[in-house]
């Protein structure tokens, strides 16, 4: 890890220094204890504070869309391909972007290893190679860390990012045989009133703090569906039939562009398991389209495009 | 009057016996999230857990809440008004920092020319019961907003869990009156109280997070055209977890939807929440609105109300998606230099 | 308990389309009940919220004049979801109503002064009820000399023409009407209102200035205001914020911790030279 972070600032400060980019976005040391934050360097000098883990988990092509000046982006395999679309979709310019690609192994899901403690609070944590080591008071655990990963981490097939333009480190063996749609088989295998149920349980939690919008890279519009008034589209309360059409329409907004990065149901602060809903979508444009979104810089997403071979048995 | 002991074991009696005459809100671990519920029955209550994750604002502000109804006819309306008035209410095991919300919260809502009717009867009519906190976690900071783990403020009783039992203590005259109702309750004894006197000591030494708020007030007012919101802003998201799960927080937005006119909680982080229909909005970015939640809680409250509009519970710090540290951002502040106050008044 | 956010009923008496883009009408409304009527006790430059069931409200600021005992008018543009659905309302149409709320205008500071009145396209609707107070037979005595200078793009966006015919017939008010820029057939004067406002140079002795306009306009008269020798305690200016509940509790009409609907939306240019500037 060392080896990587020295290799990741000295790519910065090289980009930096020669002008290369005004910024760049990476990730420094948070408060809490698994905790990184987003961090902006635009001075040579404080490359420093860039760090890299298995706790990097923000996505940081959030921070790419609406900016003036050149970055220097940090990213994983999901944020690469999430950069990728936004330059496909016109969103960002490519000459206004590095992107800094790192191979990643996962990165850990913090609610996991606050649910294996349960009350205890984690007061300290570092990550050394597949181990956490987590302390608190009167207590010190060592954790596997892949126990601990995020699910779409588990499932992932691009861990080294598919698009960049400078790698740090060396790629990393990726997860080829792992079946990445094991849970949607599972709500496919439901009877339609047990998946119903399910659903209801988990989007009847929602508090409508658009928290999994706002880390959403994809989620650019100026104006939101939710936030137009002429006309209301939908009811702004937290009644389950309200918060169910927000995410479902949010789900079809991202198909076929979602590229499972689980940022959405990692910032989700009630817990909902929103992956599901958009792996799902992301199964139907798979099985249709044969489409992985993000993994070009000008394939156009195919339910934004028209192709002649698109499949069209519905029109009789 | 004395205080009283209760082995935990006779709580659920207790719950048992109030429920008979109040509407009772405990913390309750609904699918895994810690928020105040109106009880059922006293065994799901968990009082032995952490702070609840959501507030318990919600128990007098709705995140959704009906101000009246209507029947529209041919050139005719009816209104119906909701019984504001509702039953006896207990809430039980506020901790002290959610309950000096209440404090600050009726400062608000419940003071000056136009007072919420909602909020107030809702308020007039509960008991608030107080649990201590023994086991201060990292990012509470209520000591620095002159709370404290075992505070009073705010509540009609106070719990402390000494162990096996809980320790009560009626605070309000209203307490006292709750306290009455179950003569069974045993008096306590001075090793209780010694044993909850240390807890508490203990306890205002665990909380280790310290925000220096001294002088934030001030050195804030200059600091409306200040680069720093720039620096601050710059991973926020725009979400509203912050402000949803702030215990102070209480914005909200009025709409009509299918015959009622409702109010729903609204967020100062959201883009719209200030967009005029002229098109014109005086907080176009997140620079403004991230501004706007700082300063009202540690300048703008204080001229109007004379304190912070914080409590220090640490919930926007365990919750916010970037890790942006309220703790951080106050720090920072209060680090700058004093002659950075503008000489416009 | 009186509870604040209940509204009372009120019934469109009368629709007056004010311009020629249609967007602006004047709803004319009469309270279902008598004794609410009498208690709805308001000041010039104060505001309601209104409310079109189904819909929801607004604040729209009172454009009748305290003077008019019978019913309340409210001029409104067409901008959002309320104010369409008010737009597409018929007369006899019930209508919520609560309110009045805010500061007004400082009658008290007005009196026994010269008044001059500046406003810019549709936010004259609080300055038309000013004028048409002072101009009252019953108060006119009470102020000295009354000055207004009124601009809109063009004349069919000019907003109560029957007033201001009435009112170039009085020789007790200065009227300046100007538009943007010189149509065929306007006689009138023509040019921004802080140029007008600079040519009509009204004296600021023994005078306070009334304006009300879009942000743009303030930024733009308030130097000319300056010129004139007009303090900036002697100059009022109105607001208009987002709002929803009209009472200071929904929390987003605040500059710095002012709440506009709550402590305005009538601020001196003095108070709001302290402010934030986040206008």
């Amino acid at each position: 890890m060392e080896k990587l972070e020295k290799s990741l600032r000295e790519i910065a400060e090289k980009l930096l220094s020669e002008k290369k980019v005004d910024l760049i976005i990476g990730y420094e040391r948070g408060t809490r204890p698994l905790r990184t934050t987003p961090c902006f360097v635009n001075k040579t000098e404080d490359v420093q504070k860039l760090i890299w883990d298995s706790s990097c988990d923000n996505n940081l092509a959030k921070y790419v869309v609406d900016r003036k000046e050149k970055v220097g982006v940090v990213a994983k395999g999901c944020d690469a391909r999430l950069i990728a679309v936004c330059i496909a979709e016109n969103q960002v310019p490519k000459e206004n972007v590095i992107i800094i690609g790192v191979p990643c192994l996962g990165v850990v899901d913090r609610k996991k290893v606050e649910s294996k403690l349960e009350e205890k609070e984690i007061l300290e944590a570092t990550i050394e190679g597949e181990k956490i080591k987590v302390k608190g008071e009167e207590f010190e655990l060592l954790l596997a860390k892949n126990d601990f990963l995020c699910d779409s981490c588990l499932t992932c097939k691009h861990r080294n990012p598919p698009i960049q333009d400078v790698l740090v480190g060396e790629e990393v063996p990726e997860l080829t045989e792992v079946n990445e749609f094991t849970e949607v088989e599972n709500l496919e295998a439901m009877a339609a009133e047990e998946r119903w149920n399910h659903f209801n349980g988990e989007l009847s939690k929602c508090i409508r703090c658009y928290a999994c919008r706002s880390v959403c890279p994809l989620c650019y519009c100026k104006t939101c569906f939710v936030d137009q008034s002429i006309p209301t589209w939908f009811g702004k309360t937290n009644d389950l039939s309200d918060t169910m059409i927000y995410h479902i329409v949010r789900a079809l907004h991202v198909a076929g562009r979602c590229v499972d990065c689980g940022a959405c149901s990692r910032v989700c602060p009630v817990n909902i398991n929103l992956r599901e809903l958009m792996k799902k979508i992301e199964k139907i444009v798979k099985e249709r389209y044969n489409f992985k979104a993000g993994l070009s810089l000008e394939e156009a997403p195919p339910l934004g495009d028209f192709k002649s071979e698109d499949p069209q048995e519905f029109i009789k | 009057m004395k205080w009283k002991v209760i082995e935990k074991s006779k709580l659920p009696n207790l719950i048992g016996e109030l429920a008979r005459e109040y509407e009772i809100f405990a913390p309750v671990d609904r699918k895994s999230i810690g928020s105040f519920e109106r009880l059922a029955s006293g065994s799901e209550v968990s009082l032995d857990s952490r702070n609840t994750k959501k507030p318990p604002k919600d128990v007098f502000i709705p995140q959704t809440e009906t101000l009246f109804t209507y029947k529209t006819g041919k050139q005719e309306v009816e209104l119906a008004a909701p019984q504001v008035v509702i039953g006896q209410r207990v809430v039980l095991a506020v901790r002290p920092c959610d309950a000096k919300s209440f404090v600050l919260l009726d400062k608000f809502l419940s003071s000056g020319e136009y007072k919420d009717a909602y909020y107030k009867e809702k308020r007039k009519n509960t008991t608030i019961v107080g649990l201590a906190c023994n086991h201060p976690l990292s990012t509470c900071f209520c000591t620095s907003l002159g709370g404290s783990p075992h505070g009073k403020e705010g509540l009609d009783v106070l719990l402390q869990d000494i162990n096996d039992k809980y320790l009560i203590e009626p605070i309000t005259e209203r307490g006292e009156k709750l306290i009455e109702k179950f003569p069974w309750l045993k008096e306590a004894e001075r090793a209780d109280i010694d044993k909850a006197k240390k807890l508490s000591d203990d306890a205002e030494a665990a909380v280790k997070s310290k925000v220096s708020i001294d002088g934030v007030d001030n050195k804030l007012d200059g600091m409306f055209d200040d680069p720093i919101w720039e620096q601050i802003c710059q991973k926020c998201l725009n979400c509203g977890i912050c402000t949803f799960f702030c215990p102070t927080c209480c914005c909200f937005d009025v709409l009509d939807e299918d015959g009622k006119r409702i109010r729903i909680w609204d967020s100062c982080q959201f883009s719209c929440f200030t967009l005029h229909g002229s098109g014109h909005n005086p907080r176009p970015s997140g620079k403004e609105r991230m501004r706007q939640r700082i300063m009202h809680k540690f300048n703008y409250f204080v001229k109007t109300h004379g304190e912070s509009f914080c409590v220090g519970c640490g919930r926007c710090i365990q919750e916010c998606p970037v890790n942006l540290d309220i703790r951080e951002v106050v720090g920072a502040i209060s680090a700058l230099p004093t002659d950075k106050r503008s000489d416009n008044d | 308990m009186t509870n604040p956010y209940i509204p009372n009923l009120t019934v469109i008496r009368k629709i007056t389309t004010e311009n020629e883009a249609k967007d602006i009408k004047t709803f004319e409304l009469t309270f279902k009940d008598s004794e609410a009527m009498k208690n709805f006790k308001y000041r010039c430059g104060q505001f309601a919220e209104i409310s079109v069931f189904g819909a929801g409200e607004c604040p729209i600021g009172i454009a009748s004049s305290p003077m008019d005992k019978d019913a309340i008018q409210f001029t409104v543009k067409r901008v959002g979801v309320v104010t369409t659905a008010l737009h597409n309302s018929e007369e006899g149409t019930v209508m919520g109503v609560r309110g009045p709320y805010g500061n007004g205008f400082p009658m008290e500071r007005l009196e026994g002064r010269n008044v001059v009145i500046v406003g810019g396209g549709f936010a004259f609707t609080t300055l038309r009820s000013l004028a048409n107070f002072i101009l009252h037979k019953a108060n006119r005595e009470k102020f000295k000399d009354l000055t207004v200078i009124y601009g809109a793009r063009n004349p069919g966006e000019l907003i109560y023409k029957y007033d201001l015919e009435a009112w170039k017939k009085r020789d007790d008010i200065n009227l300046n009407v100007t538009i943007d820029s010189a149509v065929p057939g306007w006689k009138g004067l023509v040019g921004f209102v802080p140029a007008v406002l600079k040519d009509v140079a009204p004296s600021s002795d023994n005078a306070i200035a009334v304006v009300c306009g879009p942000p743009i306009m303030y930024k733009f008269t308030m130097p000319v205001i300056s010129e004139l020798g007009f303090s900036p305690e002697n100059v009022l200016l109105s607001f208009e914020m987002r709002m929803k509940c009209g009472i200071g509790k929904c929390g987003r009409c605040n500059i710095g911790e002012k709440f506009v609907c709550k402590d305005g939306p009538v601020f001196t240019y003095k108070e709001f030279q302290r402010m934030p500037k986040e206008y």
